[in-house]
């Protein structure tokens, strides 16, 4: 099939940030993720866990504490002492109000999600009122010397549990006052040290659940004041506590990355009394898990070595089948690189920075698998620094690499590349269109002659780019019946005729950019788009869906292609569909029209349309036997689906010219050396 | 008595032998010690001790900042609460029957020697004082370092029990059942800068 020199590329330093809060939305399906750079994701369960929202960080923003309330509301608070609302469909900071308590440290909405309550540095539990178009501040509780780490509502809303250092207290919600005051480091022999009460959880029954810095787990009566029970799980500090909805089930997360399952169990066969046991113990994270959530089906972690952990619990699921895998997410599920095929230049979106590359080359050929030799070293060209503390949303370079642009939350950057002899001069393009921002992706047509910029409530702006170094706004597309979600994704085709859009409402509106109009909108389907791209001679449309579905909708046509019909059909096989990231990137190869080449984090697939689909019953990925085979035994056994696992993590992959790949990994070991230091892990003899 | 136990302990200071670090697994009790020579042991027991003295030194440090800190924040708040020097004495040389300008003026001049303030918001209102309002930038800055620093201390602090990257992670390769180099050695083949970037020839059926 084919030949191909890979360059395979290991330059992109990206590290990615400490997962910091989980928050599960009651009765949403959704997961709110918070990571040390101030990021919040938000994850779709349904949608086989996509990532389908992202709003960048910040340089003074810390969030120590995520909540949902009022249904579908996203609340934030951190060490700035200030609690944020996020707006979910224009991926931004909607209003932040100052709790006046200096940082705070936590925040959790009640059971009816109408009131927030913070805990705060100067040691004081602020209420707030969840009021349409903001928060009110409605009254401090008790106030008492020692920060509030954490907090909790009874459900019944009627109580919160506050754990301090050395203390945890118990609030009448009514009165204001404290009612229970505990010390929880009672029974500790020889204490010289502070006990720090990481995380607390309040249930109906009456008991607290508390987890301190000498690595218990322990529940207390709060009314007799009496310690119930202590598991003392690790000798290092147990960070995070989260409840399930029954009650029945616990998940702690320590300091080491262990995490722990408690749940409550009849003390012998059919007695009603039931006892908190120790179940399983999970060894997903290397650091720290400093956040825990606890879905009606599975546990979840997020440590501090930037990895989200889904574990479905099997008593829960009513198959054994991949539902009840588990999820491992390191990187994010969309593309940081771009890469410009014919000036053979990458560039890399980091959270303050771009860097543009030039790739390096090499002369020789070789056999599979063999490394040539380089005869040009890559080079780092351009290093654009971000200004200012707000974190980049998008990036792109040009097909041709003489234009770079960005956009953070509030600004929008094009920047003008000169390439002379060996040199690189850049200039930034002054007085740019006023455009509604942030833009949430970039896309430059295959002339280099516009650029498409993805913009809130279904919107897509056309900006023509002119030479010296100028830019013009040409057109905005707005879908026919209007959207209030923002436009995540963009393809354009290589003739310069048609864009596609999609928004956060999973629509894929397809505009003609000769007459300015909207062309026509893809049917619906029930899941998230990954990724898209139209092909360069058919004008055809390949869609990949979170659920790893593929589908070829034909452009002039206005409607999917037999191809797609058939592998619709003939259903993808089971390996393909158990995949466990999403594609993030689709391109082809100009020489041969029958190829889609696509990548996921794990895999790189050339997918050849002129070949038979594999069934269930054949093997998916079949390169290397296909390798071993006689010619005409392996000319039996080809089917469609070409995949190589070599390269990975993969971060991107693309096409440079029909015989060169570039692939783009991020070894996980070089992430790992670059995080805050894990705790040591004692190996007798050594 | 006092001198027998001076000499117990100088009999038992002897009979130590080697640091504990450096002894084999206690498996095999009835075989002798490992042999380690005095040097090695030495050098161990030195860098032990250094470690030791700069984790304490780090921590005495981190207090010292804090108390600092404390202080600092003291002070600032004791300057808020009082009013100016001058004023004071202003007011108290000042009759009691004096004009509002003037006290006005008074308050006026002297609120530039306040410091570190960024934004003012002044209301007239009856008597001879005037209300002032100040949003001070620098304290919520100081109080989220505090917060950071305590986050810090009990999180990496000297009794946090944190290991350095290579050696967390060489413990990996240890452990495993193909045992391998410690991780800045593995994988050495590919150079420095070389390790970035490599052509691959591929094949595709």
């Amino acid at each position: 099939m084919g030949e191909f020199e890979v360059h395979r590329v290991r330059f992109f330093g990206l590290v990615p940030a400490g997962v910091r809060c989980l928050a599960c939305q009651p009765r949403g399906g959704r997961l709110a993720l918070a990571r040390t750079d101030g990021a919040v994701e938000v994850y779709n369960f349904a949608a086989n866990y996509f990532q389908e929202k992202v709003i960048p960080g910040h340089e003074t923003r810390s969030v120590e504490a995520l909540c949902w309330a009022a249904g579908d509301r996203l609340f934030g608070a951190g060490l700035s002492g200030e609690i944020t609302e996020y707006d979910l469909a224009l991926l931004c900071v909607a209003r932040s109000v100052d709790g006046c308590g200096g940082p705070i440290w936590s925040m959790a909405a009640n059971s009816s999600g109408t009131q927030l309550a913070i805990g705060c540095e100067d040691g004081s539990v602020k209420l707030f009122q969840v009021v349409p178009g903001g928060i009110q501040f409605e009254r401090n509780l008790d106030r008492r010397k020692g920060r509030i780490l954490c907090l909790s509502w009874h459900p019944s809303d009627t109580h919160i549990a506050a754990g301090s250092i050395d203390f945890l207290r118990v609030f009448d919600v009514c009165s204001g006052q404290t009612v229970q005051r505990i010390m929880v480091n009672y029974h500790v022999l020889k204490v010289r040290r502070e006990c720090i009460v990481w995380s607390i959880a309040f249930l109906s029954s009456g008991t607290v659940i508390t987890s301190d810095s000498f690595g218990r787990v322990q529940f207390w009566d709060w009314q007799r004041g009496t310690l119930m029970e202590s598991h003392t799980v690790s000798t290092s500090a147990v960070l995070s506590l989260a409840v399930s909805e029954k009650e029945d089930s616990i998940i702690v997360g320590t300091s080491t990355g262990a995490t722990y399952q408690f749940q409550l169990l009849p003390v012998k066969m059919g007695s009603l009394e039931k006892r908190w046991v120790r179940t399983k113990p999970f060894q997903h994270h290397t650091h720290d898990v400093r956040a825990v959530a606890h879905s009606s089906t599975a546990l979840i972690s997020g440590g501090l070595d930037a990895q989200l952990v889904i574990r479905p619990l099997m008593e829960k699921m009513q198959k054994k089948g991949y539902d009840a895998a588990l999820r491992k997410f390191t990187f994010p599920h969309r593309r940081l690189v771009s890469c410009a095929r014919k000036a053979r230049l990458l560039l890399f979106q980091f959270s303050q920075h771009l860097e543009l590359w030039r790739l390096g080359s090499t002369d020789e050929t070789g056999k599979d698998g063999e490394v040539l030799p380089l005869c040009r070293m890559p080079e780092h060209l351009v290093q654009l620094k971000s200004k200012g503390p707000e974190h980049i949303y998008c990036s792109c370079v040009s097909p041709c690499g003489s234009w770079v642009a960005y956009s953070t939350a509030s600004r929008f950057h094009l920047y003008r590349v000169q390439y002379e002899g060996d040199g690189v001069s850049i200039k930034k393009v002054p007085k740019v269109p006023k455009l509604l921002l942030p833009a949430y992706q970039l896309q430059f047509s295959s002339d280099s002659g516009s650029l498409f910029v993805a913009s809130a409530r279904g919107s897509v702006h056309v900006l023509q780019l002119l030479e010296p170094g100028g830019c013009k706004h040409l057109h905005t597309f707005r879908p026919p019946s209007g959207s209030p979600e923002a436009v995540y994704l963009l393809a354009s085709s290589a003739d310069g005729h048609w864009l596609a859009a999609v928004g956060g409402d999973w629509a894929i509106h397809i505009y003609d950019l000769k007459c300015f109009k909207h062309h026509c909108t893809v049917p619906t389907y029930s899941c998230a788009v990954t990724a898209l791209a139209i092909h360069p001679i058919t004008n055809n449309l390949v869609i990949a869906y979170s659920d790893q579905q593929l589908f070829e909708f034909s452009i002039p046509e206005k409607q999917y292609t037999a191809w797609s019909r058939m592998v619709q059909n003939c259903g993808l096989h089971r390996v393909w569909l158990e995949r466990d990231s999403p594609i993030t990137h689709i391109t082809f190869n100009p020489k041969n029209p029958s190829h889609i080449l696509l990548h996921d984090i794990y895999m790189f697939c050339v997918l050849d349309k002129s070949l038979p689909l594999p069934d269930n019953s054949a093997l998916l990925m079949n390169q290397s036997t296909l390798k071993q085979l006689p010619e005409t035994a392996r000319q039996r056994q080809l089917h469609a689906f070409k995949i190589c696992k070599k390269f990975q993590p993969l971060l991107f992959a693309d096409l440079l010219d029909e015989n060169c790949l570039v692939m783009v990994e991020r070894p996980i070991m070089d992430i790992k050396t670059q995080l805050p230091l894990p705790i040591q892990q004692k190996k007798f003899g050594t | 008595a006092v001198a027998r136990r001076r000499r117990q302990k100088a009999a038992g200071r002897g009979k130590r032998g080697p640091p504990a670090a450096l002894l084999s697994p206690p498996s095999s009790e009835d075989e002798a010690p490992e042999e380690v020579s005095f040097g090695v042991a030495k050098e161990a027991a030195e860098t032990q001790r250094k470690l030791v003295g700069e984790a304490v030194r780090r921590h005495r440090e981190l207090l010292r900042e804090k108390r600092r800190r404390r202080q600092e924040l003291f002070a600032e708040q004791k300057k808020r609460k009082l009013l100016p020097e001058a004023l004071l004495q202003e007011l108290a040389a000042a009759p009691t029957d004096r004009t509002d300008c003037l006290v006005l003026s008074v308050v006026l001049g002297s609120i530039t020697m306040l410091q570190g303030f960024t934004s003012l918001y002044l209301t007239r209102s009856k008597g001879n004082y005037t209300a002032v309002c100040l949003k001070d930038q620098s304290i919520t800055g100081l109080h989220q370092q505090l917060a950071k620093d305590f986050l810090n201390t009990h999180l990496y602090g000297p009794d946090a029990n944190r290991a350095q990257a290579n050696d967390f992670f060489s413990l990996e390769n240890k452990k495993n059942p193909v045992k391998k180099a410690a991780v800045q050695f593995v994988d050495k083949s590919w150079g420095e800068y070389k390790q970035l970037c490599r052509y691959y020839f591929m094949h595709m059926w």
